[in-house]
């Protein structure tokens, strides 16, 4: 099937699967007394104090369909609510705070990864011995530990023992205020990024400083994981006949892992990488909280913590979206990296 | 004429879990030039091993304990003690002079690569001189001809291709080819080394009646069909002319119509090439299509070795009589061999095969019986003779 | 089923594995004598509160009083480590439980019957998998009132689905085996087959997964606590626990490492808790896996 018209094909079936996803995160609203779920209609500070007339515009007392309809073309009004925690609307607040996790997500993603393949590879490569050994031990470590946990230790040596090294949050205040002086402009919103535009190493370095933290704690748990699937992997790949042949035709060692085995055992890691985009976009919430890093996560924990559902199913139906895509994605690379596999998903 | 491989005191063993494996026990064996040899046995009989071993490819956990694996240098005459290469000059060796067809053809191609990448990748490793002199050759004629008027801005790019080429093919370790093999994008200059080998593929893939070759070279394994793939992957392993060719059950997994049509291709192959051709196989049936001379091979050891006709005119040791009883003919009474394969881990003392002998006789439990002589070209391990 | 003697077997050769099976019998032990180890006081009914000594916000060190310290809020540490074990398994064992069961059949329907309880079962568990675990949960618990009992359900709800899926998975490569057919033709009925036959080859996977879970289940549980979404304060709970580390992470700059308790060993006893079931599970996997030979 040609790839225009199979993704074509799948954003059509994006439409039911959102539409189940909604009106399950809606039956979920259900659960709130009326009063709270007006603030899914509201769109300024102000509405907020006319909350009994809100019920009555929105019929928040009607029946399930009736006001699912009503919230259903509100969204596509793009109208996610008023977000109490923060103070803004819903949709605002996303695209506020998701420059923050985005820089996160670009540096943790590429580590998780590259770092995760290496070593699931020599591992395997090396079965039994030594760094075979130590690669599991700390994956085994790796996915028992508690993220949370990792991030409060991590502050307490590198911010509290080696004195302020690595602090939490995004950046000092020093460098914040330097970015939002007038000669600086941020582009992207992501520090990092803007720093080097703005030829600014000053911003850059606290920028960095501040991320090394976070992104250690948020890869650990995702690199453990990946390098456990790609040994594993591995070794299935190994074992199998077209590596005794690749073997039997006079290849170095070193290409016969890397240009046949390897590739053979890249893809059922290509498919679980959905999966790591899930587990960053939990790690994500947590690791922010923690760091006090001002993104979605941390915005999203803010408005659990303190009952702002209008926030909470904003962040949820945006994962969602966002998640569906990513699996899109995912299942057009994996018909690239396996020859057998056509889109559509049927194995010849 | 010299034997082209001489096996002598060949002994490997697998140390597993439970206990030590003796899967090849003190083996003497000679390939000769230009013959075929069938190693025919049942599972255990170590015939695959003694392939592996050839190409020291025995995984783990076996090893290869003691014995001598010699191939002739038909130039100078001399020999090779392969089990005593360097590393580098093996991998020399596998799939350039000595190469492997494998039982499952599906198995042994990559599913990720093309068939033409594959057959490609070993004349890229093992001929690469002579892929640059063919090169050289088209880039000497491009340079001549003149050809269109752009090709004008090309001249200069195809000049310094034919340098690189020329290099390469005077077997040179030169720098300049290989600094630039490895810089991304000056890369695509040796890039025609490719598109001789992708040409050199073709005509082996037409060599082994593969119909249409040129578009099978641009498919993946998981498109062609049984048959396909191993003509694919015999083509693979003739790529490089070898002087012996390792054919490790090839048939057994096809079906008898193709199996027909895979023996008629050995046949040509034989006749053709004039390489030896070392053809495993548990049917003798299939063995006596192609093979010259037979070896028969029991837990470990060899049985009987001669002549194709010798063996079934007068198959001396039980075993291999046995093994031509049990063939089933309609209308005849299945014969089966009594007892059960020797227990890899514990096998019988002295002879492996007494316990299940009809002429077994006190001393065969004793002492090993060696190969004797008794009759031309005619081998047997047995105490009756 | 003698595979079971052969898997206990392998178990036991396997150090990674005795590590793990020794870290759970200790956790037990320590669980099921929680009221001898660490005595309720007399006057208080629900054991899984936390005693408390005065409502100091400062944690104060290990003393004779309180053999590890206590949190903020002076909740005794010790006390609190040695029930949240108990609630650790309880969370553990019933959620994997009943996302087992739920997960089977379930599975065992869609893959089994194929068609369109199959398609509609599937587009139910896309729908859950469309989001990632603990936002969902995160969604549910705040939905529901944030208690022990919620983080329960919301784990249940969010787990289930993948499950299902590897049940069903399991189902259909199992189905189109021989003796499926075989009992079919003795005219097995469909329960009879899935359960008798079906199932006990399908399984073992799916253990795999759920011992490895269970480890993931009380990690998960500790994070909705720790954020504030579990537990009530005061609660015999390790995320809960932890979370009153929070402010207490750093100590003044003499001595910045003063609190370590208040961080340190409820997060140790999450650790090695979820530490030992995933050896469990790896080795598990290691067994079951077919390609790896029984040498």
């Amino acid at each position: 099937m040609e790839l225009r018209a199979y993704i074509i094909r799948r954003l059509f079936l994006l439409i039911p699967v959102l539409f189940g996803v909604t009106l399950f995160i809606f039956g979920i609203t259900m659960l709130f007394s009326p009063i709270e779920r007006a603030s899914l209609y509201v769109t300024s500070a102000r509405q907020m104090s006319d909350i009994p007339q809100l019920i009555e515009t929105y019929g928040l007392d009607r029946p399930f369909y009736v006001q699912y309809g009503t919230w259903i073309s509100q969204v596509f009004h793009g109208n996610l609510g008023w977000s109490r925690v923060v103070g803004m609307p819903v949709w605002d607040a996303i695209w506020n705070f998701l420059p923050a996790t985005l820089e996160l997500a670009i540096f943790a993603a590429p580590l998780i990864v590259l770092i995760g393949i290496f070593l699931g590879t020599q591992a395997a490569a090396h079965k039994d011995r030594p760094i075979d050994h130590g690669t599991r031990v700390l994956s085994i470590l790796g996915w028992s530990l508690p993220t949370f946990w990792l991030g409060l230790i991590l502050i307490m040596l590198f911010y509290g023992y080696f004195r302020g090294l690595l602090p939490p949050g995004r950046l000092s205040i020093q460098t914040d205020m330097m970015i939002h002086a007038a000669d600086f402009v941020r582009y992207t919103r992501i520090n990092t990024i803007d720093a080097i535009l703005n030829l600014n190493g000053t911003v850059l370095l606290d920028a960095i400083r501040h991320l090394i933290l976070p992104i250690v704690t948020l890869t650990v748990v995702q690199m453990a994981f990946i390098m456990r699937l790609m040994r594993s992997s591995m070794l299935e790949s190994l074992g199998k006949g077209y590596v005794l042949t690749a073997r039997a035709k006079g290849l170095a060692e070193r290409v016969v892992v890397n240009k046949h085995a390897r590739r053979n055992a890249l893809i059922p890691v290509i498919t679980v990488s959905g999966y790591v985009f899930a587990g960053l976009a939990n790690g994500v919430v947590i690791t922010e909280t923690i760091f006090t890093y001002k993104g979605i996560g941390w915005w999203a924990w803010q408005s659990a913590v303190r009952l702002d559902i209008a926030s909470v199913l904003g962040f949820a139906l945006f994962n969602a979206f966002l998640f569906v895509l990513v699996n899109l994605v995912v299942d057009v690379l994996y018909t690239r990296v396996d020859p057998r596999v056509r889109l559509g998903g049927a194995v010849q | 004429m010299k034997d082209l491989v001489r096996i002598r005191d060949l002994s490997v063993r697998f140390y597993t879990y439970e206990g030590i494996v003796h899967a090849i026990d003190d083996l003497d064996l000679e390939i000769r030039q230009g013959e075929t040899l069938g190693i025919v046995g049942e599972t255990g009989s170590g015939k695959s091993m003694t392939a592996l071993a050839i190409l020291r490819l025995i995984p783990y956990p076996g090893k290869i304990e003691s014995g001598s694996i010699a191939l002739l240098d038909k130039e100078s005459g001399g020999e090779l003690q392969l089990l005593k290469l360097r590393e580098d000059r093996m991998r020399a060796i596998r799939g350039n002079r000595i190469s492997m067809v494998f039982q499952e053809p599906g198995a042994a191609l990559n599913p990720v690569y093309t068939i033409g990448d594959q057959i490609s990748e070993v004349l890229l490793l093992h001929r690469r001189e002579e892929l640059a002199r063919r090169a050289r050759e088209h880039l000497d004629i491009l340079l001549r001809d003149g050809g269109s008027p752009a090709s004008g801005l090309k001249k200069p790019f195809w000049r310094w291709q034919r340098r690189l080429y020329s290099k390469i093919a005077e077997a040179t370790s030169a720098v300049e080819p290989r600094l630039v093999g490895r810089m991304p994008f000056f890369k695509r200059l040796l890039g025609r080394l490719r598109d001789e080998a992708r040409l050199l593929t073709v005509n082996m893939l037409k060599d082994v009646e593969i119909p249409d070759p040129d578009r099978v070279a641009a498919h993946y394994p998981h498109e062609l069909s049984g048959g396909m793939k191993q003509r694919a992957v015999i083509a693979m392993a003739l790529a490089c002319s070898p002087e012996l060719l390792i054919a490790d059950e090839p048939t057994t997994s096809l079906d008898v119509t193709i199996q027909a049509q895979m023996l008629e291709l050995f046949r040509r192959i034989k006749a053709e090439k004039g390489a030896s051709v070392l053809f495993i196989t548990h049917n003798l049936g299939v063995a006596s299509e192609v093979c010259d001379r037979v070896a028969v091979m029991y837990a470990g050891r060899l049985c009987e070795v001669t002549t194709i006709e010798d063996l079934f005119l007068h198959p001396s040791h039980p075993y291999t009589k046995a093994l031509l009883d049990a063939v089933p003919i309609p209308g005849k009474e299945l014969q089966t061999i009594p007892g059960a394969l020797a227990d890899a881990l514990n096998p019988p003392p002295g002879c492996r095969f007494h316990p299940r002998c009809p002429r077994a006789m006190p001393m065969c439990q004793q002492d090993r019986p060696k190969l004797k002589e008794i009759g031309k070209d005619h081998m047997v391990a047995c105490y009756l003779f | 089923m003698t595979d079971w003697k052969f898997t206990v077997r392998q178990l036991a050769k396997n150090p990674l594995s005795l590590m793990g099976i020794i870290i759970i019998i200790v956790f037990a032990i320590l669980a099921i004598f929680a009221p001898l180890i660490a005595p309720t006081p007399e006057n208080q009914r629900d054991p899984y509160l936390i005693p408390r000594d005065g409502y100091s916000a400062t944690p104060q060190p290990p003393s004779e009083e309180h053999i590890w310290g206590t949190t903020e809020g002076q909740y005794d540490i010790f006390y609190g480590v040695m029930w949240g074990t108990r609630s650790a398994f309880r969370v553990g064992l019933v959620v994997v439980g009943i996302v087992l069961v739920i997960g089977i059949v379930l599975g065992s329907l869609a893959g089994y019957f194929g068609g369109i309880i199959d398609e509609i079962i599937m587009r139910i568990t896309d729908i859950f998998l469309a989001f990632p675990a603990l936002i969902l949960a995160m969604a549910i618990v705040s939905s529901i009132g944030p208690s022990l009992r919620s983080v329960m359900i919301a784990l249940i709800v969010v787990s289930w689905p993948s499950y299902a899926r590897l049940i069903r998975g399991d189902i259909l490569q199992v189905r189109e085996e021989d003796y499926i057919e075989a009992s079919r033709g003795l005219g097995a009925s469909s329960a009879r087959v899935i359960i008798r036959h079906a199932l006990p080859n399908a399984i073992y996977p799916t253990l795999i997964m759920a011992s490895l879970d269970i480890g993931a289940i009380v990690l998960a549980a500790a994070a909705l606590s720790f954020l504030g979404l579990g537990a009530p304060e005061g609660y015999a709970d390790w995320g809960q626990l932890t979370s009153f580390a929070r402010n207490w992470i750093v100590g003044p700059p003499n001595n910045p490492l003063k609190y370590w308790y208040a961080v340190t060993i409820p997060g140790l006893f999450i650790l090695f808790f979820v530490l030992g079931w995933n050896l469990l599970g790896d080795a598990f996997r290691d067994i079951f896996d077919p390609r790896l030979a029984r040498r």
